[in-house]
This record gives structure tokens, C-alpha cells and sequence, in this order.
């Protein structure tokens, strides 16, 4: 990064003249660094792999069918990732659909509309509910929620929205809504936090000049803010997405553990995480554990997908930002935010 | 100041790494002092009567026997696997399960019953069902607890109209086992569209993990029932259903019952396999979802010094703490059986 | 800036300048999203009330000595505690941190101090990848790779955690070496020192502020994961144990244990398990914040 070091070969260093350690520091820190730098690739290389590996034998065994098969069956050994990939698809998608506007909104209200001594509570009260371990939040679920969800909230919404097929089973304590709100309460920190970075890098000048020609503060939003951070709010859902993906112990405990596609969000279900937390470790046969690796692939490959994605657009958002100056709280804030 | 926080932080994680080597450097380490540990895993249903064991065995031999209990499905898998010492599982191996474990006994060594729990305000307890109203609640086709089928059952008692909601386990279960076994024995239908295993596809109902977790499943939905082992119906005082017996009674579930039904084995097959759900009217007191629970262990065990006492003892003294779990004690020709087994274990 | 896709403005009367008849109707619409915005603001801090206000208040009646000091009881019986699960945490994160932290802080030095920057680049973004791994796909392959054919042990589990710390580390430790001025770098080696001792006593020691933050934050997050220890470390004693060739107790796979049981005993203790937690995880979270908080002011003055 700085090039070569100067040229002098007596050095005068800080401590005196040079020695064995100084004429070997350099190639020896480089190079247990460099060793770090690749030990950690290995390790990467090394997981995808042996997660592949391991899904081997259902891989050869079920091909390609395995994605789309609506089926779990120890006993008669047919195995598929059908119901898992809707529990996962519809319980993400729904958890981002609703944090996602609420994050924004929340990011919005940090700043720009709180009075200036309210936002640092506020924000650090939200990035608290990021720390809270996703166990804890299943354990709320399974004693506080569930229970209002099967005597209180579900036969509401059956009652006011029953028309719809996703309203529309009866009452359970387990299921796919609950997981969806749990996962929406993982998620809304995750991006609320992103967002706000973002829209602390709109340039003032731009809002400052839509007021000043007698915006109000929504439409300011809506003509600045909104257009010129859209990447960053993309980017910041899809990084909530990926974590929502990939959680497995709050779903597993209030999703109810049930293989098979119902219409309705009352319903007991599974997802691709969850049912390998619970699965795994009391498997029926070696083909079951694999099928479950196999699981675990498919999972892998959509997280990652995401992550990537999320950090591609990010980073743009990212360059932009530091052209504007550098903010070091993003680190901390992403780093937080790959929760 | 910054130096003398990274010193701090640097400290705390030797001295963490200190009291680790330090732990590991006599090799076993559990802090009563003991000399040697066994580590096993699997069935829910057996653990209430390991962790009496636990105390005890190391009391008496300074053995520490570590218990995970993850479900017979589990201890399958493990012992397969060979990261435990010795597997539990209420379900006897299938074939290929022998197969793929290369080299496994197992030894029947405690006796209990899976029963029919429910959870339903307005009702008394020991309402009476029967094995095809069971295979008609699991297949979701009884709803509600006032169907005609089950008021039939029990005349004089008013029944709510609450939704069933049937718990089932969904981490591999020798207590799914066990009821699926019955439910097969008494249901054609049952047998070829689900069939009995540790896991099997049930068409409705929420899955829960443990018998712990069925439990907790049933005391918060009012209108549960599902499948637990004795034990945990005993610890949290759940609401029981009788079953109707092959013979028409509805013995209540419990050691008498249990050993009524032990009593119909005739003989242990070589491989131990000894099942008695749905014992024929020759025992008209049997409980009817009776099941042994096994120690799966490998033939060529690498501690098959520490192993094989632990055995001995859990099959004779062990039995003794298990009457007030509800544990019926070992039938002698089970006992006979399991010592053949253990002598024939070496590493 | 034009109102895309808006009506032309009837004559004389530009939609931004005041005194328009739309005026009235915007500023409702505005109120109307601020107040949307700020609902939801508090619908967030009240939603996290009510967590930490269920975890306080059930949690709160479970904790006494006991608690911390003894082994959960034998099956049925009331009383004990977590002690084996707050050791077995405690050691756990120990013990994946002196792997982590090391090597996540080697990795940043390199993508920031020696690395091409295509190079650094592409560490960074396979370090984003194994940070998008979802924990449980971590538990998976720890278990391939180290229980199959052995035992559940404490090094597995460790490894599993350190796995998800290494990129926490790496990233924090890269974006707070980069932030150390080039004047300090460039001031040493014009002074003759040698490049390994300007990064190890100028650079490093600058940024070691951040470096700790990073760590501690790596810490918080690993402190309450559970799915990597369910299939590497889950099969422990309930006696405390130091021993890290068996598998440990911890607070987050207690918990887990705990939540589905049945008995209002074990859903109490659970509750306070999760307040410990809770506990550990905020203190943690805070003294990083200090601790960078404290940084940047060094950062500041060093310009």
C-alpha cells in the first residue's frame, strides 16, 4: 500500500541499529499474515465443500426433483426441500415486507424526525433488540406469543380477514405467523440500522434546497431522501433477508415442525433451518442425514446469494459514502448488522 | 490506558485457556472428582430414570455418566456415529439400521409405557378412547373433542366443543414409535399410508421436540393431546386417557399394567428385540402402548471396561429406582437375555 | 426538481410555493407520514419493552445464589441452577475468542497493511461469505469435521463459534486499521523503521481501541448463539466441568432445553438464563461502544 520500505542499509531505527529480528520481521509478518489471510479461504472452501459433500449421497440419490418435492418420509425414504423452501420463502418474504417500511420509517424518525436528544436512546434502544439472541426471542415466543396468538390474534384476523386463504385455517399456537413475526422483529433492526447510515449520507444541500423551495418534510423525503438512498434501502433488506433466511432456532421453536404447503399462515410449517436444527442429530438412516445436508446446501446457496447481493449494493452505497467523507460508524454499524 | 485493557482482555483469555488445559490435563474432569465418564445420549422417555441413576452410579463407582437426551432418534444416529459411548432409544434397531451402525447390540434395559396425554378444560380425567378413534384424531379426521366417537366412549360425561389439536414429536422418537407401532397393530390403514418408525410423516397436528416439548405443547393448548412418556405425565400431573385393551378393558396406565403386558413376551429373540404394544386378550389388565427402551452399544466398545458394569448395574440395582417413575421392573427372562449380551461385549 | 408524474400546476400557483390551495392537503399528508413514522419508531422500542419487560419480571424471581452456583437438578426435582452453563459459556467463548480475535486481526492487518488491494478485496468479500453462513450450516460442518468418529467437545464447539467471530473480527479490525492516518505510517518509515515494527508498535497500538471493539462485538454475538453449538457441544454434563475434550453446557442450548419443557420450574429458569444473557450481551455491546467511543477521540487527536 505504501510501497517499498526506504532504502538505507543500516537502518537507524527507533532502537539502535539493525538486526536479525528487523531484516526478518518484514518477511515473517507478511508472511503470518498472508498465512492467516489464506487459512481463512481455506476455511470457506473447506465449508461449502464438506456441506456438499456430506448431501452427497441424496444428491445422487434424488437429483434435481429433491428442490420441489413436497415430501419428508423417514419410512419410506422419500425425501424432499419442497415445503422447506415455501416455510423459508414466505416466512422471509412476508417478516421483510413488514419490517422493511417499518425500518425505513424507524430510520426516517432517527433522522429526521426526532428532536436531537430523543435519537440516541431511540437508536441505541433499536440496536439492543438486534442483540437480543435469537433463543431468547423463541422462548418469548413460545410462553408469551404463542399463546395470545391462539386464544387472542389468530381467531381475530380469522374473523375480520377469513376470506383470504392465508387467514383462514384455524387457530394454532404454532405456525407460520408466528415465525414471521419473530423474524420481522430480527429483521427490523438489522435494517433500520443500515437505512439510517444511508440516509445520514444524504448530501444537506439537496434537502436543504427542496424545503428551502417550500417542500414539506414528507415530500422532501419522498423527492430526495427516498430516490438517492434506494440502493443503500435495498441493499439494507436484502441484508435482513439473508439473516432471516438463515435463522433456525427462534423458527424452529414456534413453527410447529410440520412438513407440507397449507394456504393458510395458521398453519404448522417448517423451514430449511429449522428443520435441520431439529432433525439432524436424530436422523432415521445415513440418506435422511444427507437429504438434511442437502437441505443445508439449498440454504447455503440462498443465503449467500443474498449476502452477496446485499453487499454489492451496499458497497456502492459505500463508496459513495466515503467520497463524502469517511464515517467509521458504519463499520461498527454493519458489523452489527451481519448479525 | 488502551495497553492496559488489551492486557485486561488478554489476561482474561489466558487465564480462561489456563483453567481449560488445567481441565483437561487430568482426563476427566467433572468437579466431584471422578475417576472416569461415559457419555450417551437418546431417548426422553429413559432419561427421568438416568438422572436418577446419574447421582447414584457415580456415588458408588466414581464413574460420571453424561446423559443427553435428544431423542431415540438420536441416540441412534450417535451410537451410529460413534460420537457417543452408548445410545438409548425406545425403538428397536430395523435392519438397515443394523446395518449401518456396523457392529451394534442392543440391550432392553427399562420398562415403561408411552401414554395418551391431553389438556382440555371442562373435562375430567380418564376419558376412555380407543386405538381406532386415536388413528381417526391423528388423521384429523375427528376435530372436536364432543364427536360422537368419543362421546360414545364416555357416556355421562359432557364433552367441550374445543378443537383437537393432536401433538406429535418432531425430532426422532421411540415414543412415535411405540404409538405408531400400536396404531399399526390396530389400524391396516395406519400401517400402509404412514406406517410406524422414529419419524414419520403425520398428515396433521403440531410436532414438538422431546417428550419435554410435547408436554409443554399440551399444558399451554387447551385442547391438545398427544403421545409422552409416563414419567413426564406422572411430573406434570397432565390429564390421561384409558385406552381400550385388546381384552375391552381400560387399565389404567401404570407398573401393574405394564407388567401385565411384559408378561405376554414369550421368549428374546436373538437380536433382543422384544415388543409388546398391543398385547393379544390373554392379559386383560395390559396397557396396551407398553415398550421396552434399549442401551445401544457397540460390540467392540472401546470402554467396554467402564461400560459393561454400568450395564449390569443399571439392568439389576438400577431397576430399583425406577418404580416411582412409573418404571415396571425387568422381566427375569429379559435380564437372563441382556447379561448374555453384556458378557459377549469387548473391546 | 420537478414533482414527476404531478398535474400541471394551475397558473400562477407552483405546488412548493406557499399560499397554494393544495397546501392544506400536503401538509395533512405530511403530518400524516410523521406521525406513521414516528408509530413505528415506538412500536419498535415498545415491542423490545415488552421482551425485556416478560424476560425482567419472569426472570427476576428465578434468580437467587442457587442460580449461579448449582447444577440443574436431577429429572422432577425442584431447585438448582445453571453453574455448568455459565462455565461452559464462559470457557466456549474463551476459548473462541483466543482463536478468532488472533487470526481475524492478522487477517485485517494483511488486507489493510500488505495486501494488493484486488487481493484485499477478494479476502474481504469471501470474509462477507462466511459471514452470510447461517449458524446452523456452521454447526453442520463442525460436526463432519470434528465430532463424527469422536466425541461432542468443547473444541468443537469453540471452533464453531470461532468460525462466525473470524469475520466480525477481520472486517472491524480492516475499516479501523485503514482509518489510521497515513501521516503516522509514513512519519515512521521516513524515520527508518522498519515496515513489521510500524505496523506492530504504531499502527496496531493506534487502532487498538477499535481492534478491542471489534472483538467485543464479535463476543457479544457469539455469546447467545446456540444453533452451532447444538450438534458440537450439547450433550454435557450437568456438573460444572472444565474439561474441554467433553462437550459443555451453555447458557443459549440451556435455554433452548429449558423453553420446550413443560414445568412452570424449568420456563422460570429459562427466563433467567435469558436475563443473564441478555445481561452479558448488553454489557458487552456497551463497553465496545466505550470502547470505540474512546477511540475515535484518539483517532481525532492524532490528525
Amino acid at each position: 500500500m505504501l510501497g517499498r520500505e526506504p532504502a538505507p542499509r543500516r537502518a537507524l531505527t527507533l532502537r539502535g541499529r539493525a538486526g536479525v529480528a528487523d531484516r526478518l520481521g518484514d518477511p515473517g509478518l507478511r508472511l503470518l499474515t498472508w498465512l492467516a489471510s489464506g487459512a481463512s479461504m481455506v476455511l470457506i472452501a473447506l465449508l461449502v465443500y464438506k456441506v456438499f459433500d456430506q448431501a452427497g449421497e441424496s444428491i445422487s440419490h434424488f437429483g434435481l426433483g429433491f428442490v420441489t418435492a413436497n415430501v419428508w418420509n423417514p419410512v419410506t425414504r422419500r425425501f424432499g426441500a419442497g415445503s422447506f423452501i415455501y416455510g423459508t420463502a414466505v416466512s422471509s418474504l412476508i417478516a421483510l415486507l413488514i419490517a422493511g417500511p417499518m425500518a425505513i420509517a424507524i430510520a426516517l424518525f432517527l433522522t429526521e424526525l426526532a428532536p436531537l436528544r430523543v435519537r440516541r436512546p431511540v437508536a441505541t434502544l433499536v440496536e439492543l433488540l438486534a442483540a437480543i439472541p435469537s433463543v431468547v426471542l423463541g422462548l418469548w415466543g413460545i410462553i408469551v406469543m404463542a399463546p395470545f396468538l391462539n386464544n387472542t390474534l389468530e381467531p381475530a384476523l380469522r374473523s375480520l380477514l377469513g376470506w383470504m386463504p392465508l387467514f383462514a385455517g384455524s387457530a394454532s399456537p404454532f405456525g407460520l405467523l408466528p415465525a414471521i413475526l419473530i423474524l420481522t422483529i430480527m429483521t427490523v433492526p438489522i435494517v433500520a440500522a443500515v437505512t439510517r447510515e444511508v440516509f445520514q449520507t444524504v448530501p444537506t444541500e439537496l434537502k436543504e434546497s427542496a424545503l428551502a423551495l417550500g417542500s414539506t418534510r414528507w415530500e422532501m423525503v419522498r423527492m430526495v431522501i427516498l430516490p438517492y438512498a434506494k440502493s443503500g434501502i435495498v441493499g439494507a433488506s436484502i441484508l435482513g433477508l439473508g439473516r432471516a433466511l438463515g435463522e433456525a432456532i427462534a423458527v424452529t421453536q414456534v413453527i410447529g415442525d410440520e412438513t407440507g404447503i397449507h394456504a393458510s399462515l395458521f398453519a404448522p410449517a417448517d423451514t430449511l433451518a429449522s428443520r435441520v436444527a431439529s432433525t439432524y442429530q436424530g436422523a432415521t438412516s445415513t440418506l435422511e442425514i444427507s437429504s438434511l445436508a442437502y437441505l443445508s446446501a439449498i440454504l447455503l446457496v440462498f443465503a449467500l446469494i443474498a449476502n452477496a447481493i446485499a453487499r454489492l449494493i451496499v458497497r456502492r452505497s459505500t463508496l459513495r459514502m466515503r467520497a463524502a467523507g469517511p464515517r467509521p460508524g458504519l463499520a461498527v454499524t454493519v458489523a452489527e448488522a451481519q448479525a | 490506558m488502551i495497553k492496559n485493557k488489551t492486557a485486561a482482555l488478554a489476561g482474561c483469555a489466558a487465564l480462561a485457556l489456563g483453567l481449560a488445559a488445567c481441565g483437561s490435563s487430568n482426563s476427566s474432569s467433572p468437579s466431584t472428582g471422578s475417576v472416569d465418564t461415559l457419555v450417551g445420549a437418546g431417548s426422553t422417555l429413559v432419561a427421568p430414570l438416568v438422572s436418577e441413576w446419574q447421582p447414584e452410579y457415580d456415588k458408588k463407582t466414581k464413574v460420571a455418566v453424561t446423559y443427553g437426551a435428544i431423542g431415540s432418534g438420536g441416540g441412534i444416529a450417535q451410537i451410529t456415529a460413534r460420537t457417543v459411548d452408548f445410545g438409548a432409544s425406545d425403538a428397536p434397531l430395523s435392519e438397515d439400521q443394523f446395518k449401518e451402525a456396523k457392529g451394534v447390540v442392543q440391550i432392553p434395559w427399562a420398562l415403561a409405557a408411552t401414554v395418551v396425554a391431553y389438556h382440555l378444560e371442562g373435562a375430567p380425567n380418564q376419558l376412555k378412547l380407543t386405538g381406532p378413534v386415536l388413528v381417526e384424531i391423528y388423521k384429523g379426521k375427528i376435530t372436536t373433542w364432543n364427536a360422537p366417537q368419543i362421546a360414545a366412549l364416555n357416556p355421562g360425561v359432557t364433552l367441550p366443543a374445543t378443537k383437537i389439536t393432536p401433538i406429535h414429536r418432531s425430532d426422532g422418537s421411540g415414543d412415535t414409535f411405540a404409538f405408531t407401532n400400536y396404531l399399526s397393530h390396530i389400524s391396516p390403514e395406519w400401517s400402509s399410508q404412514i406406517g410406524h418408525a422414529t419419524e414419520v410423516t403425520f398428515p396433521v397436528g403440531i410436532g414438538a421436540k422431546g417428550n419435554s416439548g410435547v408436554g409443554g405443547a399440551i399444558s399451554s393448548t387447551n385442547g391438545a393431546i398427544g403421545y409422552i412418556a409416563i414419567a413426564y405425565v406422572l411430573e406434570n400431573k397432565f390429564d390421561y386417557a384409558l385406552i381400550k385393551n385388546a381384552a375391552g378393558n381400560y387399565p389404567v396406565p401404570g407398573i401393574p399394567s405394564i407388567s401385565a403386558a411384559a408378561k405376554t413376551l414369550t421368549s428374546v429373540p436373538a437380536n433382543n428385540e422384544v415388543s409388546i404394544v398391543d398385547p393379544p386378550a390373554s392379559a386383560p389388565q395390559a396397557y396396551p402402548i407398553s415398550t421396552f427402551t434399549y442401551a445401544l452399544v457397540p460390540e467392540k466398545a472401546p470402554k467396554a471396561s467402564t461400560l459393561k458394569p454400568f450395564l449390569k448395574w443399571a439392568i439389576t440395582e438400577g431397576q430399583t429406582f425406577g418404580p416411582k417413575l412409573d418404571f415396571a421392573p425387568l422381566p427375569e427372562q429379559v435380564v437372563k437375555a441382556d447379561e448374555a449380551t453384556i458378557e459377549k461385549i469387548g473391546s | 426538481m420537478s414533482t414527476a408524474g404531478a398535474a400541471p400546476p394551475p397558473p400562477g400557483a407552483h405546488p412548493l410555493l406557499a399560499g397554494s390551495p393544495g397546501l392544506r392537503r400536503r401538509k395533512l399528508v405530511n403530518r400524516t407520514m410523521e406521525s406513521t413514522a414516528t408509530l413505528a419508531a415506538l412500536i419498535a422500542v415498545a415491542v423490545l419493552a415488552i421482551v425485556i419487560a416478560s424476560v425482567l419480571i419472569k426472570g427476576v424471581s428465578a434468580i437467587n445464589l442457587d442460580f449461579f452456583i448449582k447444577s440443574p437438578a436431577p429429572f422432577g426435582q425442584s431447585g438448582g441452577g445453571i453453574a455448568n452453563s455459565i462455565v461452559g459459556t464462559a470457557l466456549l467463548v474463551a476459548m473462541a475468542s483466543v482463536l478468532a480475535v488472533p487470526v481475524g486481526i492478522l487477517v485485517g492487518i494483511h488486507t489493510s497493511e500488505f495486501a494488493r488491494p484486488s487481493v484485499a478485496s477478494s479476502i474481504r468479500f469471501a470474509l462477507d461469505i462466511l459471514n452470510g453462513v447461517p449458524t446452523i450450516v456452521t454447526g453442520i460442518f463442525v460436526f463432519g469435521l470434528l465430532v463424527v468418529g469422536h466425541v461432542q467437545s468443547g473444541y468443537a464447539g469453540a471452533f464453531a463459534l470461532a468460525i462466525i467471530m473470524l469475520p466480525i473480527v477481520a472486517r472491524s479490525a480492516h475499516e479501523v486499521l485503514s482509518l489510521v492516518p497515513s501521516s503516522l505510517r509514513e512519519a515512521s518509515l521516513a524515520l527508518g523503521v522498519r515496515r513489521w515494527r510500524t505496523v506492530l508498535t504504531i499502527v496496531v497500538p493506534t487502532a487498538a481501541s477499535g481492534l478491542v471493539t471489534g472483538a467485543l462485538l464479535a463476543v457479544a454475538r457469539v455469546a447467545g448463539e446456540t444453533a452451532p453449538l447444538l450438534f458440537t457441544s450439547s450433550i454435557a454434563s450437568n456438573l460444572v466441568s472444565t474439561n474441554p475434550s467433553q462437550a459443555f453446557a451453555s447458557i443459549p442450548v440451556s435455554i433452548f432445553t429449558l423453553s420446550e419443557e413443560a414445568s412452570p420450574a424449568a420456563h422460570a429458569q429459562a427466563w433467567a438464563a435469558a436475563l443473564l444473557l441478555i445481561f452479558l450481551v448488553v454489557l458487552l455491546n456497551v463497553l465496545a461502544r466505550s470502547v470505540f467511543g474512546r477511540s475515535q477521540a484518539r483517532i481525532g487527536r492524532t490528525r
